[in-house]
């Protein structure tokens, strides 16, 4: 009762004039749960990809300020997963929030920089999200401040300075140094590799 | 003391490894060690997920006098049972140390032989023969319940005639292997990660 009163105010208070630029939304419980929180959230794209499922476009600055006003609907954070957009010199971070109460299954996209890859930690509003941070620092390199955890986690540590996972990691030429040159897989020509 | 330090020296160089008293009971003991192979349960990648078919009512390798348990000490057999990652190998070196003599290496799957799918992989172990002896090799991604009945099968066999001799390798090769492993986990990885799981090596 509580919440559902806070609610009306911030949308009284919140009366800017919401594009309609969304009328694709469906009259589902997806597309009224997606309409609510763009409501009070505007700077978010929201859309619907199927039953079940939702998708939040947010801008990095506000993701922390966005996925708290998310974590009313959605109380778990699944995972946070990374992209890494090589030519667009951007990381792309995918929180995956889960809806207990309602049964629906957010992405929250949001968009960094490669060079300086810097995000606030989410441990406040899910405590979970320490591990999962720790597993983005270690393989992509972004730092989330606050988090006070972070460093090497699984990897070795010499594969924790060179950060794995991202895509301009020279995977070869490291397996060639550490585990020896004469795994290379040509084709019967020896001319090319194979896979 | 004089007639000890020369027996010493005509046996520098020299490992025996069967009593000589007992040689004429070796065809025994052979037969005694193929018959009772007790596996150490240490189930690393997906062939891990290959073994309860295995040790149930259709293969049932207990009637070869298989059997897992979970001490090295008592283990005969070891199934390295798919990939290997420097950490893994780290654990299957000190446990494979720890197996009393004489000890045995089956690799299930490509992974240990050449790297399998994960041959460009930062994090898996590319040719575990490196590290380890190995003495039966399955090839296969991941090989079936038959065909790693067949390796056991090989690897009876060559126990038999006695040319399952990883464990003789190892000793007699520990600086090769040594050397190796050195390389991959760096000068000292004994003293800094093994003593925190083992505290007396």
């Amino acid at each position: 009762m509580d919440m559902n009163e806070k609610k009306v105010e911030e949308k009284v208070e919140n009366a800017q004039p919401v594009e309609e630029t969304r009328p694709e939304l469906p009259d589902t419980k997806e597309g009224r749960l997606v309409r609510e929180i763009v409501e009070k959230a505007p700077y978010a794209e929201g859309s619907v990809r199927r039953e079940r499922r939702v998708e939040f476009r947010v801008p990095a600055e506000r993701i922390h300020e966005f996925l708290e006003l998310a974590s009313e609907k959605f109380e778990m954070l699944m995972q946070i997963s990374t992209v890494d957009w090589l030519k667009e010199k951007e990381f792309e971070l995918v929180y995956q929030l889960w809806s207990v109460s309602e049964g629906i299954h957010a992405f929250v996209r949001t968009r960094i920089p490669r060079d300086d890859a810097k995000l606030p930690t989410v441990m406040d509003i899910w405590p979970v999200a320490e591990t999962y941070e720790r597993e983005a620092h270690e393989f992509f390199g972004i730092i989330f401040e606050g988090n006070p955890r972070l460093g090497p986690f699984i990897l070795e540590p010499r594969e924790y300075e060179k950060h794995p996972l991202r895509k301009d990691f020279n995977t070869i030429g490291y397996v060639k140094v550490i585990y020896g040159e004469d795994f290379d897989r040509y084709d019967e020509s020896k001319t090319n590799y194979v896979i | 003391m004089s007639e000890m330090k020369e027996m010493r020296n005509e046996n520098d160089g020299v490992i025996s490894y069967e009593l000589q008293e007992f040689k004429l009971f070796e065809p025994l003991f052979k037969w005694a060690r193929k018959k009772s192979l007790w596996i150490v349960a240490f189930c690393t990648g997906c062939g891990g997920i290959e073994m309860p078919p295995l040790a149930t009512a259709r293969y049932d390798f207990e009637r070869f006098g298989i059997m897992p348990n979970p001490a090295p000490r008592m283990g005969d057999l070891f199934l390295i049972t798919g990939y290997v990652t420097p950490k893994t190998l780290k654990r299957i070196i000190i446990t494979y140390e720890m197996m009393q003599d004489p000890k045995y290496i089956l690799a299930h799957g490509s992974c240990p032989i050449n790297g399998g799918v994960y041959w460009d992989s930062y994090n898996v172990v590319k040719q575990l023969d490196k590290y380890i002896p190995i003495d039966v090799a399955i090839a296969g991604c991941m090989p079936r319940a038959e065909a790693v009945m067949d390796g056991i099968m090989e690897i009876m066999r060559k126990i038999e005639d006695g040319t399952a001799d990883g464990w003789k390798r190892y000793r007699e090769n520990y600086e090769y292997y040594r050397k190796n492993q050195d390389e991959l986990f760096g000068e000292g990885w004994r003293e800094k990660d093994a003593r925190r799981w083992l505290a007396w090596i």
